[in-house]
């Protein structure tokens, strides 16, 4: 079986004034495709660090990741770049937006830097939009919404890229759990019906029972993974979008 | 992408907008100042004592002849119509210099005189400060003397003074004169001897008709080397030497040395304005190292984050730059229309109004320095922050 990520022994560190802070002490683990994946484990335990990692915007500084069985390592910085602008998309707990853009605009910038035509990156913007519902709120710059509908928009945005792994940072630490529950809905069909990885890392209960895996993680180690039988249930949503960009 | 940015961030566009048009319009309001106090000390002088320049015998100047009035100008008239039709000449001036002893009748002092074309040059030379009485003008026996000489004969306008001197042939020769005014030039050596008669009266008294010299004004300053040409040209006989040359150490070396100053504040002026669009962009951009990082997350290299922060700085400087540029045209349009009033130059005794000369070069010198500097800033900020690891910069407020 291949796996979109295999992770051996990891390590990663970091100096926080003139304390030496070990943030990941050698991590191994298996993240099969289109998996919803969950790491979990309270502050401090090294989830941040490890989605980012995996998501090319951290360094490996010893251990491997492969990603679709290529070594990150090996990888050019070149090459590393058309992975985060085609490969990943990414949810921040801090949503990230350009406050000076609206939404239609956040969403669309990185389409327009992937050279995809207007008219192919109008339609993906409104879709994605429509998907996670602002599509009434696209002419809102980010700090006219609340923060689930930023949230959303960010997600929107990920979405837009059509990416084969969205990776999500405490996407529902800012938000209630009413919004929470109906970003993770979103995370979960995106995942289900249309193959793209979830990578999210949480400490929230609520986010991590919609994973199919979640690896439980404290003081940089991974202490223990579970496992969820994948039901599948109705496709309806995410189709119209997925016809759009081809997935 | 980059217009858009700007656009949409009024607030952080707007400070480096404005520092850039202060720091440019200071630096091109800076240099019209002192090209307006340099050109108007320049007319100054021009129109005190030498005009554009003087025309003597070829050599005339660089001896000392026991008899010099075997090498001044014969024929003048003749001269002064072949000059009058030269396109570069407006005013010409003949003018005699000669030693002579003055009295009062109870007094007697000796001073140089010049003889002139009273009435012409009282037009042209309007600098010469008349602080008693009127300038020489028509008054055919008019006399007008330097401040120091009439108070060391006593006199005042309206008084009566003789002045005696050599011919030509070596005999003695006097005249009568009515003061018609005192001028006060603010130089000691210039006031305390000088006295100025009507050309006609130094012929009769010298029983001469040669002239020393002719000073020249011409229709403009920057005439005066083609006119030069023409003159080393078509009169091999005569030499033509620019008024900067004839009061080298009153005018030139005050110039030179004005222009020595004026460059070390303008360099301090340039430093503080780089320093401040420096600082104001490096604030633009620490402000936008979240923003830096979301874009790198999403794929951008640091060469196409650092085209869209260089275009931004572009487009911000050039229209800071714009800016500053018409603002100082404005300003002075608005509130220096008359110049600024500043005290008398070095040689002068009056204050004067000093206009802003803008300098179309100079336009384009700032233009070009306020736009580079911001692109420079951009792309000094951003150098370390586009290659900060993007996790560090995503986590950055």
């Amino acid at each position: 079986m291949r796996f979109l990520y295999e992770i051996e022994n990891l390590k990663f560190s970091y100096q926080l004034g003139f304390q030496k802070v070990e943030a990941l002490r050698g991590v191994s683990l298996k993240i099969p495709h289109s998996s919803f994946v969950g790491l979990c484990g309270p502050s401090g335990s090294g989830k941040t660090t490890l989605l980012s990692l995996l998501g090319l915007i951290e360094n490996i500084q010893d251990g491997s990741i492969l990603y679709n069985g290529k070594s990150i390592r090996e990888l050019s910085e070149e090459n590393k770049n058309e992975l985060r602008k085609y490969d990943l998309g990414f949810v921040f707990q801090t949503f990230n937006l350009s406050p000076v853009l609206r939404a239609e605009e956040n969403v669309e910038y990185f389409l327009f830097r992937q050279g995809v035509p207007v008219k192919e990156r109008r339609d993906r913007v409104r879709l994605a939009l429509e998907q996670v519902g602002l599509w009434e709120h696209r002419k809102k710059k980010p700090l006219e919404m609340s923060g689930g509908q930023r949230q959303r928009v960010a997600i929107a945005r990920a979405l837009a890229k059509n990416p084969k792994v969205i990776i999500a940072d405490e996407p529902t630490a800012s938000l209630d759990q009413k919004t929470g529950r109906e970003i993770m809905e979103i995370f979960k069909k995106l995942c289900r019906y249309h193959d793209v990885s979830i990578l999210l890392s949480t400490h929230d209960p609520m986010a991590q029972s919609y994973a199919d895996h979640i690896f439980d993680l404290s003081d940089g180690e991974i202490l223990g993974e579970r496992k969820k039988e994948i039901v599948h249930d109705s496709p309806d949503f995410l189709d119209s979008f997925f016809e759009v960009v081809g997935g | 992408m980059a217009l858009r940015n700007l656009l949409r961030n009024p607030r952080r566009t707007l400070a480096v907008i404005l520092t850039v048009a202060i720091g440019t319009g200071s630096l091109f309001i800076y240099h019209g100042f002192n090209t307006g106090i340099l050109r108007q000390y320049r007319e100054n002088i021009i129109h005190a004592r030498y005009g554009h320049g003087q025309i003597n015998t070829k050599g005339y100047r660089d001896h000392i002849f026991e008899k010099p009035w075997e090498h001044w100008i014969s024929d003048y008239r003749t001269l002064e119509s072949q000059l009058s039709v030269l396109p570069e000449v407006k005013h010409i001036f003949p003018r005699v210099e000669f030693f002579g002893l003055m009295s009062n009748g109870r007094i007697n002092v000796s001073g140089k005189g010049q003889g002139v074309k009273g009435e012409l040059e009282a037009k042209f030379f309007n600098q010469l400060n008349i602080i008693e009485g009127k300038n020489l003008d028509q008054t055919p026996d008019g006399i007008l003397l330097g401040k120091g000489l009439a108070h060391a004969l006593n006199v005042h306008a309206g008084d009566r003074v003789t002045v005696i001197s050599n011919t030509v042939h070596g005999s003695m020769n006097a005249g009568d004169f009515t003061v018609s005014g005192v001028f006060h030039t603010g130089v000691k050596e210039f006031d305390d001897v000088y006295f100025r008669i009507q050309i006609e009266q130094a012929h009769q008294l010298l029983d001469t008709q040669k002239i020393e010299s002719i000073a020249i004004g011409l229709k403009s300053f920057e005439a005066w080397g083609d006119f030069q040409k023409i003159i080393e040209n078509k009169f091999p006989n005569l030499e033509a030497t620019a008024f900067a040359v004839l009061d080298k150490v009153n005018y030139q070396h005050s110039v030179d040395w004005l222009n020595s100053q004026f460059a070390v504040t303008q360099l301090i002026i340039l430093a503080i304005v780089i320093l401040g669009i420096f600082n104001t962009i490096s604030i633009s951009i620490l402000e936008r190292k979240q923003e830096i990082g979301n874009l790198r997350a999403n794929g951008e290299s640091l060469s196409e984050v650092m085209v869209l922060l260089g275009t931004e700085g572009l487009a911000l400087g050039i229209c800071g730059a714009v800016l500053g540029i018409m603002g100082a045209l404005a300003f002075n349009s608005l509130f220096l229309e008359k110049g600024i009033l500043m005290p008398p130059a070095p040689g002068i005794t009056k204050q004067e109004y000093v206009l802003i000369q803008f300098q179309p070069l100079m336009a384009g010198l700032v233009f070009v320095l306020g736009t580079f500097c911001v692109v420079l800033g951009t792309v000094c900020a951003s150098y370390k922050i586009i290659r900060m690891p993007i996790a560090e910069a995503l986590r950055s407020v």
